[in-house]
């Protein structure tokens, strides 16, 4: 361990050389833009930039590429948080609390809290990184079928806690999620599902069409026209537009908790950075004090969530740089760039390219340093979106959406569809159904029908093989304990105070 | 070996020249029968499939090595329509008949969408140009495996193989060795190779039918072990594994990196690009860049031979989805 960190301080000096540095800058730059686009995330960042990247020489093209990714996990707040639109499928969570603190006037705070939490969940996910890569990367291999459909049974248990006062409701979203997540081709057998005839939904629905549709275009919609008459929250007060190094500070707990469960989610193959931030949100909401205070503007509901998304991306590198395997999109095509540079990722990467890949790692360090100081900078400027008119800002808005979902895969039939969903999020508010438990079945219910069906086809059928993982019999286990916990809590409490019983359901 | 690598050698600047000169007078010659010498054009060449994938490395690499050597006077153009499986990305180019401007490479999917019957279009929409290498399948367990050769298979009970798809490659190859050797092998899909080879690495699955790429590195690793490979014969990179061929099994399946273009395109465009691409196949730039680094088997086939491998694959892909239930 400490020769990695001689070998991290030797890859820290050949990343500050200039072509390397300006390399850094374009990537984490660009990123910054992709994620913030509403529709295009780091995975079309990577693929944007990997064609001209492979031009430059091998270490720079790959600083510049691990620059698009983790800029994006930044730049997607920035949309979360001024305009309610995740900026990218792993913002989704961000919207919650992060827009409820812009509109509360607190633009400043909000933002300033998603840089402190993308810069610590970094900074945690490279540590881990740097120490344990090829540690860590078999642990994550330990993660098959079986114990994958027990984690995804504990994260959609979770629904529990983020599916708001009416758990039948709740439910409702949550299949509705699933079923979505089920378009397409059948991941097994390889015949098309609910695809009404059409092509184009074939490869399914991609996430982030409803993620911007359910959460961006719905709550423009909603917005009761204000033509004429200036809210008071548009009144321009300097102090919104700053960070609170205070409120900051307070969320160590969170952002602590986010950036270890973003970064273990991360590693596993298959999972993605979506589903970590889903899993830490649920996690602070679930070991807070306050509970009540989540979803109406708790910096906690920011802290979390960012905390995780930045770590997962380096955790998402791990099983590619040490065992050659891609587990997500974003890293299939950072691998995708590897390969095209001449260099073969895998068991022998750190042996073979060692001082390649200790570079590449001392610039994701300097990439972070480098976001931070370029997202401060522009936090005062960005915040002043919170003051702009609904009557000029919405059309823009809705310009940027339909460009950046057209820019996924260049498909006008994406831009209908982001609008549908827009409708259907509409719907949902006005009828008080939750949003998150719709984009919590839809991340995880693939998951869960992969795992769930790969462990039948290799065990004939047998169910028992389920609780035959140590792994997962743990992870059910501790489902078990939380879904019935609250429950035997809640019977006990009601009972001591059966006045407070109103105030008690609102909380659960 | 030394005299061999002089011959090749020789052989392949004899016919780079070829290349460079039917290259050369080839404008010329049609400019004879038209007002417009072929290409005029900027040359499009759409990948069906998303940046950084097999599909798109094979495509960047050939324009890259036909834009290094000038092969053609005009620019060419690689452009992802990825989406439906690869169907997008061929209906546009089989939109686009007639025209020789619009070129396109073939995969797995240019099979199997067509015969899934969702896409109005099949091989028989497109003209096959040529091919310049191909890749081999490695059948391979991990190190420690109990399953040390193609025979142990036969006794082994409930073993596991992993598949990127329902219908791929090492799916068709899986159904062809239970078909031959009379196991039960149970097809496991994942979302991709990466994820087969995590499962395989993880002891959640017992085989993989991989290329060359990945296997190699893991092999060399010590990590994995090879049983066989697809090819007809060995591979020059791992000479003591058999082919299932000499095995005495009927399994011989790879995959061809080609090129194809639109129906009814003219015969002068045909023959134009049997041309360059024997350049490039015979180039050392191609070899370096793409055949040695990827480990796969160099070759160039034409048109006729290309189009005759494509029914062929076409007819194979066919078999194992009408027994797989997946078309009646």
């Amino acid at each position: 361990m400490l020769e990695s960190w001689h070998l991290l301080a030797e890859g820290l000096v050949a990343a500050s050389q200039p072509s390397v540095l300006a390399a850094i800058m374009v990537g984490a730059i660009i990123g910054l833009f992709i994620g913030a686009l509403p529709g295009l995330g780091p995975t079309a960042g990577v693929a944007i930039l990997l064609p001209v990247a492979v031009s430059f020489d091998g270490t720079a093209a790959i600083a510049a590429l691990g620059a698009v990714y983790y800029g994006a996990q930044y730049g997607g707040a920035v949309t979360a948080i001024l305009l309610g639109i995740p900026g990218d499928a792993s913002a989704t969570m961000t919207v919650i609390d992060g827009h409820k603190l812009a509109r509360n006037g607190r633009a400043g705070a909000a933002l300033g809290l998603s840089i402190a939490a993308s810069f610590i969940g970094g900074l945690i996910g490279l540590i881990l990184l740097t120490a344990f890569a090829t540690t860590i990367a078999q642990a994550a291999i330990a993660f098959g079928p079986i114990e994958m459909t027990a984690l995804m049974i504990f994260s959609l248990s979770l629904v529990s806690v983020l599916g708001g006062r009416d758990l039948n409701k709740a439910m409702m979203s949550l299949f509705a999620g699933l079923f979505i997540g089920t378009i397409g081709l059948d991941p097994m057998v390889g015949l098309p599902r609910f695809d009404f005839g059409e092509v184009r939904l074939f490869d399914g629905i991609e996430f982030s069409i409803i993620a911007v549709g359910l959460f961006g275009l719905a709550e423009m919609y909603a917005t009761p026209p204000s033509i004429g008459k200036p809210e008071e929250n548009n009144r321009f007060r300097f102090r919104e537009l700053l960070p609170d190094v205070r409120g900051t500070l307070q969320c160590w707990r969170e952002l602590g908790s986010g950036s270890l469960i973003g970064f273990f989610i991360g590693i596993l193959p298959g999972a993605g950075a979506t589903a970590a931030t889903m899993i830490s949100y649920a996690f602070a909401k679930r070991t807070s004090k306050h509970p009540e205070r989540f979803g109406n503007g708790a910096m906690e509901g920011v802290a979390a969530p960012e905390a995780a998304n930045n770590s997962a991306a380096y955790g998402n590198m791990i099983p590619m740089f040490a065992l050659g395997i891609p587990g997500s999109g974003t890293t299939a095509v950072l691998m995708g760039g590897l390969l095209m540079i001449g260099l073969q990722p895998g068991p022998m990467l750190f042996q073979t390219q060692s001082e390649f890949v200790w570079t590449i790692f001392g610039s994701f360090y300097i990439g972070n340093l480098a976001l931070v100081a370029i997202t401060i900078v522009l936090t005062p400027v960005l915040s002043t979106c919170a003051f702009v008119r609904p009557s000029y800002l919405f059309p823009a808005v809705i310009a940027i959406i339909a460009f950046g979902i057209f820019g996924i895969n260049n498909s006008m039939f994406e831009v209908a569809l982001v609008i549908g969903f827009g409708v259907l999020g509409y719907l949902m508010m006005k009828l008080d159904y939750p949003p998150v438990p719709l984009v919590l079945g839809m991340i995880l219910g693939p998951i869960l029908e992969r795992g769930i069906r790969r462990t039948l086809v290799a065990s004939d059928g047998d169910v028992s093989v389920f609780f035959q993982s140590p792994i997962a019999l743990v992870i059910i286990l501790i489902t078990v304990v939380l879904l019935v916990s609250p429950w035997l809590f809640k019977s006990r409490a009601s009972k001591e105070h059966h006045m407070d019983e109103p105030q008690a359901k609102k909380i659960g | 070996m030394d005299t061999s690598e002089t011959h090749s050698g020789m052989k392949r600047r004899t016919l780079l020249a070829c290349g460079a000169a039917l290259v050369a007078t080839q404008p010329f010659a049609s400019g004879l029968a038209r007002a417009n010498a072929y290409p005029s054009e900027t040359i499009n060449y759409i990948v069906a499939f998303g940046v950084g994938g097999g599909s798109d490395i094979v495509a960047r690499t050939m324009a890259k090595v036909i834009d290094e050597k000038k092969l053609i006077p005009v620019k060419m153009l690689v452009e992802n329509r990825p989406g439906g499986s690869g169907a997008v990305g061929y209906s546009y180019i089989s939109s686009r008949k007639g025209n020789p401007y619009y070129l396109g490479g073939v995969g797995v999917s240019f099979f199997t969408t067509p015969l899934l019957g969702k896409m109005p279009l099949s091989y028989k929409d497109f003209t096959p140009l040529a091919a310049i290498a191909r890749s081999p399948y490695i059948l391979a367990v991990l190190a420690d495996s109990k399953i040390k050769s193609i025979d142990d298979l036969k006794s082994a009970k409930g073993l596991t193989i992993g598949s990127a798809g329902a219908v791929s490659d090492p799916a068709l190859l899986s159904h062809l060795l239970n078909k031959q050797l009379g196991s039960s092998i149970k097809v496991v899909p994942y979302d991709g190779e990466g994820e087969v080879m995590a499962a395989v690495l993880g002891k959640h699955l017992d085989l993989l039918f991989g290329n060359p790429n990945e296997i190699l590195e893991q092999v060399n690793a010590g990590k994995m072990r090879a049983l066989a490979v697809t090819s007809a014969e060995r591979m020059d990179s791992l000479p003591e594994v058999p082919s299932f061929k000499e095995l005495g099994h009927d399994i011989v399946h790879t995959q061809l990196r080609g090129i194809i273009m639109p129906k009814d395109v003219p015969a002068e465009a045909v023959s134009y690009w049997e041309g360059v691409m024997k350049s490039v196949a015979e180039s050392p730039e191609w070899r370096s860049q793409y055949v040695d680094r990827f480990n796969e088997i160099p070759l160039f086939l034409d048109s006729k031979q290309f189009g005759e491998e494509i029914v062929a694959t076409s007819q194979r892909y066919e078999t194992l989805m009408r027994e797989l239930g997946l078309i009646k």
